[in-house]
């Protein structure tokens, strides 16, 4: 696909296809696909007139075949649509496959992104109340737009942080995917099978050995939908069909699980509380018994329906076990790394000196089941142990990384002992003790009001305010953080933007100081509280302004 | 805490108790000093175990004369372990509270699969492989001629046991399976062989059913045990079934197939043994003359070869004369095979007593009964005179021996049935059965020989219906029920779809597809409510199986899956095991499951569902016993004329029993709790719920039993939601859990007293 240099500028300009004669609105014209976005410009412009963001866009929807016009439809959330008509005669089916592919794999990418983007919002507010009531004092009163709120808060912490750093939790595997790709009928002696990502991905997990046979087939031996249509007609989906002995693909695949069930089957169970192979003490001996004897090498005596009778139960089995392995695999990953690091932290801190005894699984689960915990008195509740990697740290806190000067406990010991010693031998040399008066002045500098004390005429206003000004003196105090730290991270102003947002910051400052400190100073007054409480966030507001002033009148000589 | 029960101070180890356990101790208390047999239902969950051994050991140390020694019986390898666990807390609580070293011997005892640490035996997968290899090391000519050749292998573990664990006693303490293992690793002794040494002078020895209740096994391990023992067998609510499971036989043509090739094997030995050593043969027979009291050197070690008829029955006369010689005795059992042979060609049911099979073998090739009766010992003399060293290859004539045995020993009274019948309609495939109808042989002398024997399971409703079938008169039958604080189990009978359509396991209906489908959706609507593990029982496997099948046609699993993943039961232990531990997982990282089990089978018999592996029991019909088998309408036939019991009364009870057994899976002590459905409508009926543990019955109101779907699924919202509310201490403290003092208080003890209901 051909790029036009007009239009890139930038990373996410960058087009991934291009489409001629698309009809919009009847008119002539460009589709470009874009990393980010998908735009139409009509013939002979340079200009788009219609750009979606791909986070905008719901859905696609394809016109059905046979059809004469050729078309494609986009959904956004807005509930808005609009329709392009591929119009290149020759070329119009393969143009709109192309486009709908692209889409198709691009779409799924980027509403994840939003939805995780909202979610990740929303969990940040409703962790930190700070923000919350920040953003019911700045957003929700109108201060300042949501955008610009989340402007720069997001990029801060974490949504990217937490992707790229594999915190987030893998989504585990529907029991039912195979329900949802039930086959529908067409209505002419066809079936239909809905396929999506999700579901692939799914198979693709679940069943290891099907993923292997799709890269060693697909695209070299067949294209995707004829593997999945084999797929479908395989007796290894079908697994309540005997197998018909026809040679598929797949058929290797139901051996491979066959010997992975066995395997399974033969590793035994960990816990012997469930192995009922040993649940029973002395059988008794063959020919013994009411049980009717088990009828010997029965398989062929079987009839067909209770073969496959019992192929769905194993099936079955075979299933949930293999989602139930999808699911902790991801699990088993995500802990890998820490599991190690705490391995290797373990060797040089001190946790393996409380000589953590492990008692054999067989142990635990006898215990576990005689136990009655409510006979039980408190004693026997089970508490978590603290897991010490250095228990010199955790008793004397975090120390300064020098370490000449860091001290443990033995030290610690030796100098009580020495100081104990000394002080034993300690004999008060009264000739040599301070002068009166100096001993005197001393006591008064460090009492309360004193040179050494006056940190502590600050905490008078604990004592003279009231709490429910002092905790909106807090809030205002933080709203005007926020917005003072939008303001300065103007500067130095050097595009459009940023002048553009300094100016509204501005006047930003300025509704705050007339909606919120104003009202609030004026209360101050009416109940005959000092004034100079807001006198601090004034000055900050006043030292923006001068920085405001400055930066205007120098931009305006510039300009004459 | 220190009880006073009935003036006997007892240590409970725990700091609070259930009203009921101390009702319970009660009622085993008189029943010990009545030097009586009892029969006890307590809920599971409850602390049955925990209560009887309290009480017994107590009694023990009170009264050392009376009671020197307690045999507990349970059934499976985990319930053993877990007593001794049990044990073990209570002797630590006493030694902590006395100060006083515990001087108890209590130990488990198993089967040598779960004792053996000799590495090469050990280390086989069977019980039956294990048990042979153990022989052909341990046998007593094989030891024997290890010492005229030393490159004769044996077990040195054994030896060295043999040589000097028997002058030293084991020291007191609790030994579980596990603990018996690395004493023996410490000392180089035959674990196996040093506990069944051992339960002669232990105080509390713990084993499984069969080790008293098999009489091929009771023989070898439990014949000299005191007199003066208390023996309890827990959770025996199967006890009948596993009485005459030990007492019946089964014989397929394969069976006489490889008989025949014993009967060769047999000969060629004695023939070449003749020319090399015929003075062996003579010895044999000469000891075999002066009677079989001789014959028991040395046969500690010899397993197999025990004799199927109880202790006594053994035969206090000789050998016939007909069967002495060796020659004479493989032509008696050729013949025997033969006749055998020819009644297995016929292509009819056939339904004999033993008279008749008696008089009708006398009659076409003349054995007489007197050499039936003693063919197993017979036999048994002669493997050990022809030093047979893979005894287990021998089981086919070992089987036909026994059979002969005990066709001929139990004939009065008509306790033995049989039958030809064939599998398939296509291929011949006759067997013989030779059932035990009569429970109470087997147990008989169990009865007759220990001072007390007490019957106890969280279900054995209706109570008096097991002193019946085992002939045994207690002195107590009680049944206690849970007290609770909140109603922590939840009875639902549901009787019909949305669609009004009867909901019922019966044959009739079974099938239809209106039927399976009302069991679907009740399934699927449960699992989209209960939180994580749902257990759903059928009544057989076959039943299981289609349902599975069109439920999968219908798509039903397929939404089901939606919600929960399934598991299900299998007729493969090994598979079925991998299944459980499965299942156990999902349900633990909060996917929830669904297991698909079938009642009657190991799952529902071994395995316990506490709290969230378990928070509803669905039971899809009633799990009747195939009442179409002759060998079943033969037992019935027996319990009514001997017993007078009505054959529809002892199927309900069987059925009853079992769903019981099902359901209660789920409980597993008051902080537990969980749903129980009964999807039938025959539940509703009196005779049905009657049967019921009264503990279950407590809880069917009236407004639930006969409920639609959507009907269940509104009240077991409504129960989940209570239930998950948070329950602590406080709120069971004084109701159904007491302190001390609570439970020393005139008003507590009135109300105790009510808890148990007398039979």
């Amino acid at each position: 696909s051909e790029s036009d240099p007009n239009l890139i500028s930038s990373e996410s300009y960058l087009v991934l296809l291009v489409v001629k004669r698309v009809r919009q609105r009847k008119q002539d014209g460009t589709l470009y696909l874009m990393a980010e976005r998908i735009a139409w410009g009509p013939e002979g412009k340079d200009r788009f007139t219609v750009s979606h963001l791909y986070a905008d866009i719901r859905c696609q929807k394809i016109s059905p075949d046979g059809k004469a016009k050729i078309q494609l439809q986009l959904v956004l959330h807005t509930g808005e649509s609009t329709t392009f008509h591929f119009a290149n005669e020759s070329t119009a089916l393969k143009d709109r496959d192309a486009t709908k592919e692209l889409l198709q794999q691009l779409l799924p990418k980027f509403k994840k992104k939003a939805n995780k983007e909202l979610e990740e919002k929303n969990r940040m507010l409703q962790e930190d109340p700070v923000l919350f009531q920040l953003y019911k004092d700045l957003v929700v009163s109108q201060v300042i737009s949501a955008e610009e709120f989340w402007a720069n808060r997001l990029s801060l912490s974490s949504v990217e942080h937490s992707i790229s750093n594999n915190n987030k939790q893998e989504v585990g595997i529907s029991a039912a995917f195979l329900a949802d790709i039930r086959p529908q009928t067409d209505g002419c002696n066809g079936l239909r099978y809905n396929l999506t990502t999700d579901i692939i991905e799914s198979i693709f997990r679940t069943y290891p050995t099907v993923k292997q046979k799709y890269s060693e087939n697909v695209p070299h031996n067949m294209t995707e939908k004829e593997f999945w249509t084999r797929f479908f007609q395989s007796h290894y989906f079908h697994r309540d069909r005997i197998s018909t002995g026809l040679q598929d693909i797949f058929s290797e695949c139901a051996k491979q699980d066959e010997k992975g069930l066995k395997s399974m089957v033969t590793q035994g169970v960990k816990n012997p509380m469930v192995d009922l192979l040993s649940l029973e003490d002395k059988t008794l001996d063959e020919g013994y018994g009411t049980a009717t004897v088990p009828t010997t090498s029965n398989s062929s005596n079987k009839s067909l329906r209770e073969n496959s009778n019992s192929a769905i139960i194993k099936r079955f089995n075979h299933h949930s076990a293999m989602v139930l392995a999808a699911g902790l695999l991801c699990v088993i990953f995500r802990d890998a790394p820490s599991d190690q690091a705490s391995e290797t932290s373990s060797t040089d801190g001190n946790s393996r000196d409380s000589d953590f005894f492990q008692p054999p699984l067989k142990k635990v689960k006898l215990q576990e089941a005689i136990e009655y915990d409510d006979l039980q008195g408190d004693s026997g509740r089970k508490t978590i142990s603290l897991n010490l990697k250095k228990s010199d740290r955790y008793s004397h806190g975090p120390t300064p990384l020098q370490s000449q000067h860091y001290t443990t406990s033995q030290d610690i010991i030796t100098s009580i002992s020495i100081i104990q010693h000394e002080m034993r031998s300690y004999k008060p040399r009264l000739t040599q003790v301070m002068s009166s008066s100096a001993a005197s002045s001393a006591i008064i500098a460090l009492s309360p009001g004193g040179v050494l004390m006056q940190g502590g005429a600050q905490q008078t206003i604990n004592q003279l305010v009231p709490t429910d000004v002092q905790s909106e003196l807090k809030h205002l105090y933080m709203a005007a953080g926020e917005l003072l730290r939008h303001f300065w991270s103007c500067f130095p102003v050097s595009t459009p933007f940023l002048e553009e947002k300094v100016v509204k910051m501005k006047s930003n400052l300025e509704k705050f100081q007339v909606t919120k400190l104003r009202p609030f100073q004026e209360k101050i007054q009416r109940q005959y509280l000092s004034t100079n409480l807001t006198g601090h966030l004034e000055e900050m507001l006043q030292a923006a302004y001068n920085k405001f002033q400055a930066w205007q009148t120098r931009r305006m000589m510039r300009k004459t | 805490m220190k009880l006073n029960i009935e003036g006997l101070l007892v240590y409970f180890p725990y700091d609070y108790i259930y009203p009921e356990q101390y009702s319970y101790m009660l009622e085993l208390k008189r029943t010990l000093d009545a030097k009586g047999h009892g029969v006890l239902e307590m809920p599971s969950g409850t602390g049955k175990t925990i209560s009887l051994l309290s009480l017994i050991v107590a009694y023990q140390k009170a009264y050392p004369l009376e009671v020197t020694k307690l045999v507990y019986c349970s059934r499976t390898v985990p319930e053993i372990e877990k007593v001794v666990e049990e044990l073990r807390k209570l002797m630590d609580y006493y030694a902590k509270q006395t100060g006083v070293k515990n001087d108890f011997l209590a130990l488990a005892l198993s089967s040598r699969k779960n004792l053996c640490i000799h590495p090469e035996v050990s280390s086989l997968r069977f019980g039956k492989e294990v048990d042979g290899k153990c022989h052909s090391l341990t046998a007593s000519y094989i030891r024997a001629q290890h010492h005229s050749n030393p490159c004769q292998p044996v077990c040195q573990f054994f030896e060295e046991f043999d040589a000097v664990g028997r002058q030293v006693p084991i020291p007191p303490g609790i030994f579980n399976l596990d603990d018996l293992k690395d004493f023996g690793r410490r000392k180089g002794w035959c674990p196996y062989f040093l506990a069944r040494y051992a339960i002669l002078h232990a105080n509390i020895v713990v084993y499984s059913y069969h080790y008293l209740l098999d009489p091929k096994i009771a023989d070898l391990v439990s014949k000299e045990l005191a007199k003066k023992s208390v023996v309890v067998f827990d959770e025996a609510h199967n006890i009948d079934n596993v009485c005459i499971d030990s007492m019946s036989v089964n014989i397929t043509r394969r069976t006489l197939d490889r008989c025949q090739t014993n009967v060769e094997t047999l000969q060629n030995t004695i023939s070449r043994i003749k020319e090399t050593d015929a003075a062996k043969l003579r010895e044999e027979y000469m000891r075999l003359v002066e009677g079989l009291k001789e014959a028991n050197v040395a046969r500690e070690t010899d397993i197999y070869l025990s004799n199927p008829v109880l202790p006594d029955e053994i035969l206090q006369e000789a050998v016939p004369g007909s069967i002495r010689t060796a020659e004479h005795f493989v032509g008696f059992i050729k013949r025997f095979l033969e006749y055998l042979k020819a009644r297995l060609r016929i292509h009819h049911v056939v339904q004999e007593s033993a008279p008749q099979f008696l008089k009708d073998i006398y009659e076409k090739v003349c054995i007489d009964r007197k050499p039936l009766r003693f063919c197993a010992e017979r036999l048994r003399s002669l493997l050990r005179t022809l030093e047979i060293a893979d005894i287990a290859d021998f089981s086919a004539i070992t089987l036909i021996s026994h059979f002969a045995t005990l066709v001929s020993t139990y004939s009065k009274g008509n306790l033995y049935d049989y039958d030809f019948h064939q599998k398939t309609p296509t291929i011949a495939n006759p067997v013989l059965h030779f059932s035990c109808m009569d429970p109470s042989i087997a147990i008989k002398p169990v009865f007759g020989r220990f001072q007390s024997v007490i019957i106890t399971s969280g279900t054995l409703s209706p109570l008096d219906i097991y002193p019946r079938i085992l002939d045994f008169r207690p002195v107590t039958m009680a049944s206690f029920t849970m007290t609770l604080a909140r109603t922590c189990l939840c009875p639902l009978i549901v009787g019909r779809g949305n669609d009004q359509v009867a909901m019922t396991s019966k044959f009739e209906t079974r099938e239809d597809f209106a039927v399976i489908r009302n069991y679907g959706n009740l399934l699927l609507e449960m699992s989209a409510i209960v939180p994580d593990g749902i257990v759903a029982f059928f009544t057989s496997y076959i039943y299981m199986e289609n349902i599975v099948a069109s439920w999968y046609e219908q798509g039903i699993l397929e939404n089901i899956q939606r919600n929960k993943l399934i598991f299900i039961e299998t007729q493969d232990a090994a598979e079925t095991s991998m299944a459980l531990e499965k299942y156990q997982e999902a349900c633990e990282n909060g996917r929830g499951a669904i297991l698909l089990s079938v009642a009657r089978g190991k799952v529902s018999e071994g395995i316990d569902f506490v709290h969230h592996f378990g928070r509803a029991v669905i039971m899809f019909g009633v799990p009747y016993v195939y009442t179409q088998s002759r060998i079943l309408k033969a037992r019935l036939e027996y319990l009514r004329d001997q017993f007078q019991i009505r054959e529809n009364d002892f199927l309900t009870f069987d059925a009853m029993r079992h769903a019981a057994q099902c359901v209660g899976r789920a409980i597993r002590g008051k902080t537990d709790y969980g749903l129980m459905i009964f999807a039938d409508k025959r539940y509703a009926r009196a005779d049905k719920r009657g049967k019921l543990p009264r503990w279950i019955q407590e809880h069917l109101t009236d407004g639930s039993l006969n409920l639609t779907i959507d009907e269940t699924v509104q009240l077991s919202k409504h129960f989940l939601r209570q239930m998950a509310q948070p329950f602590r201490r406080e709120d069971q403290l004084g109701l159904s859990l007491l302190t001390l003092e609570q439970l020393q208080s005139e008003d507590m003890l009135q109300k105790i007293a009510q808890i148990a209901q007398q039979a």
